[in-house]
């Protein structure tokens, strides 16, 4: 445990200089206020706002879309400001920072923990497509449930990493070196984001990222699905992909060895598949759906190393993002924490279900879960288009209709994952009990 | 040649009925303690239900602690800046606390990974 803590320790190291450049190209919104509003005037649609920290008052104007009714008095609150509009001080959206933690509330936020976690033990990734949406849905702002999430993948990830590490499975170095690159692709994926927002503004970034992120999906998704089920027709035995051992063939120095993951393949096959991993997730938050794919078809990992050794870089990216959002302030600790108290239970029962199934089921999981959030991102397509002026408008129930496609699809995704590894893992479980009875009694 | 369970079953008798029953003791004590070692199931281990409680109820309070002061806990763990070190810790913290409490939970109900 000492040993591969301080390894991870002093992994983190160089990654918090990167994480110091990275403050100034990307990550958390900039031209969102926090702090508290202390007086209103009806009549004049104006505020008295107070910055988080600082004692000076500016005054702020209602904006054309705002009610005097959602202001809420001196309690924390996150204020967007309206670019587009000619004076500086208009506001376009006000959401209170904190909300009260009612009893359902609570019990969504242990809930999806769980289930979350558990997938996060078993695949590696997951959690964070059904996560943010669910806690923006619950009334969090969009930017307090992304940091807050964040805040909570990665001692999630820590704690299943090192419970697959224990098992032998995780690749410390293969991690280390995916989650190096990564940090550059996320880099990269933050500049293209940039741009896009630039250029075709939000609803242009939207589409964007849903295009992407159903590209990816369908399509990666449908591959791992398609090996799944060749690997559960026959025999369940996992072979090393053609691709990989082409990969695995091509000596171009410098070339690395994975112990754990039983492959030397030269750094110039790793880089790529880290860096794609990295800009993924700056585009669509899970970059697990192309580093665990990339790890099993190209480098030529099993699925239970690859997927445990996605754990190492979703605890690096994690906690590099945790403390860039720590920085700017929107992390509600109180939220990480309730995911956490049962998803900590969850990423170690993902962890040790994975040492009773055979290779594949983790491919069928990973498949299954691809594929429904793929449902999920392209029922808003169409939405995006119209705010965009390319097709022409739709019925605004039509679009209410999407909406909750969407979001009970994440649901979906996530409740039949959870089935699927809560069956194979019982199934497992009983077949190791019997067989030992078995031996037991000869 | 090997010497299976059955043989020495039997020598142990053959010694038995012949009256030296020190001998077939060991025989068949030798035989037990072999058997032992190299039994499938391993011998029941004890199950952590201390650990469980120490650090369930560290968790625990240290929910209660962070719930109770959730006001001051809010207001000092999103001022920014260096301040971040609050929810990072905390979430460290948590996890070691509270991790070790899920580990010891599941080997308590009996639920452990595939040796």
């Amino acid at each position: 445990m000492k040993k591969l803590l301080i390894i991870l320790m002093f992994a983190l190291l160089p990654l918090s200089l990167v994480a110091q450049s990275a403050l100034a190209a990307g990550g958390p919104p900039k031209d969102i206020l926090k702090g508290k509003i202390t007086e209103m005037n009806v009549a004049e649609r104006t505020v008295v706002f107070q910055k988080d920290g600082t004692e000076e008052m500016t005054t702020l104007v209602l904006g054309e879309n705002m009610k005097p009714e959602d202001i809420r008095l001196n309690k924390k609150v996150l204020i967007s400001l309206d670019k587009h509009a000619a004076a500086g001080n208009v506001m376009k959206e006000v959401s209170v920072m904190f909300m009260n933690l009612t009893g359902s509330k609570l019990l969504a936020l242990l809930v999806i923990g769980l289930i979350g976690g558990l997938l996060s033990g078993f695949i590696g990734s997951g959690g964070a497509f059904v996560m943010t949406p669910a806690m923006m849905s619950l009334g969090v702002p969009g930017a307090v449930a992304v940091a807050s999430n964040m805040c909570h993948k990665f001692p999630k990830a820590m704690i299943g990493a090192y419970k697959r590490w224990k098992y032998g499975q995780a690749d410390i170095k293969l991690g280390m070196v995916m989650a190096g690159t990564a940090i550059i692709g996320v880099q990269i994926g933050i500049e293209i984001q940039k741009y896009i927002m630039d250029h075709f503004g939000s609803a242009g970034s939207n589409l964007y990222i849903s295009t992407v992120f159903m590209i990816v999906l369908v399509f990666v998704g449908g591959y791992v699905f398609y090996d799944a089920m060749k690997l559960a027709k026959g025999d369940g035995k996992e072979t090393v992909s053609k691709l990989a051992l082409r990969m695995q063939k091509i000596q171009l120095a410098p070339m690395m060895h994975f112990k754990t993951a039983k492959v030397t393949i030269s750094a110039w096959i790793t880089v790529p598949v880290g860096v794609l991993t990295g800009m993924l997730a700056a585009t669509i938050a899970v970059g697990g759906f192309i580093g665990v794919p990339g790890m099993i078809y190209v480098v030529g990992a099993s699925a239970i190393v690859a997927s445990a050794t996605e754990l190492i870089i979703a605890f690096v990216m994690g906690a590099w993002g945790s403390v860039q959002w720590g920085l700017s302030g929107l992390i509600d600790i109180r939220l990480s924490l309730l995911l956490l108290a049962t998803s900590l239970i969850g990423v170690q029962l993902g962890a040790l279900g994975t040492t009773y199934v055979k290779d594949y089921i983790i491919k069928v999981v990973m498949a299954t879960t691809m594929l429904i959030v793929a449902v999920s991102r392209g029922v808003k397509i169409p939405g995006y288009l119209v705010d965009l002026e390319l097709t022409s408008p739709i019925d605004p129930g039509t679009i209410a209709l999407f909406e909750s496609i969407s979001f009970w699809s994440l649901i979906l995704a996530l409740g039949s994952a959870g089935l699927i590894i809560v069956v194979a893992m019982v199934k497992g479980m009983s077949a190791d009990r019997q067989s030992k009875k078995a031996l037991a009694g000869a | 040649m090997n010497i299976t369970a059955f043989d020495k079953n039997m020598s142990a008798i053959a010694f038995a009925e012949a009256g030296e029953h020190d001998t077939a003791r060991q025989i068949l004590g030798e035989n037990a303690k072999k058997q032992h070692a190299k039994s499938p199931v391993p011998a029941a281990k004890s199950k952590p239900y201390l650990k469980t409680i120490i650090f369930g109820s560290m968790s625990l309070s240290a929910y209660y602690l962070l719930f109770t002061n959730e006001k001051l806990v809010t207001q000092v763990f999103t001022m920014g800046g260096w301040h971040w070190v609050f929810p990072v810790g905390a979430a460290f913290f948590f996890s070691f606390i509270h991790g070790a409490f899920a580990s010891n939970l599941l080997s308590s109900i009996g639920i452990e990974a595939k040796k």
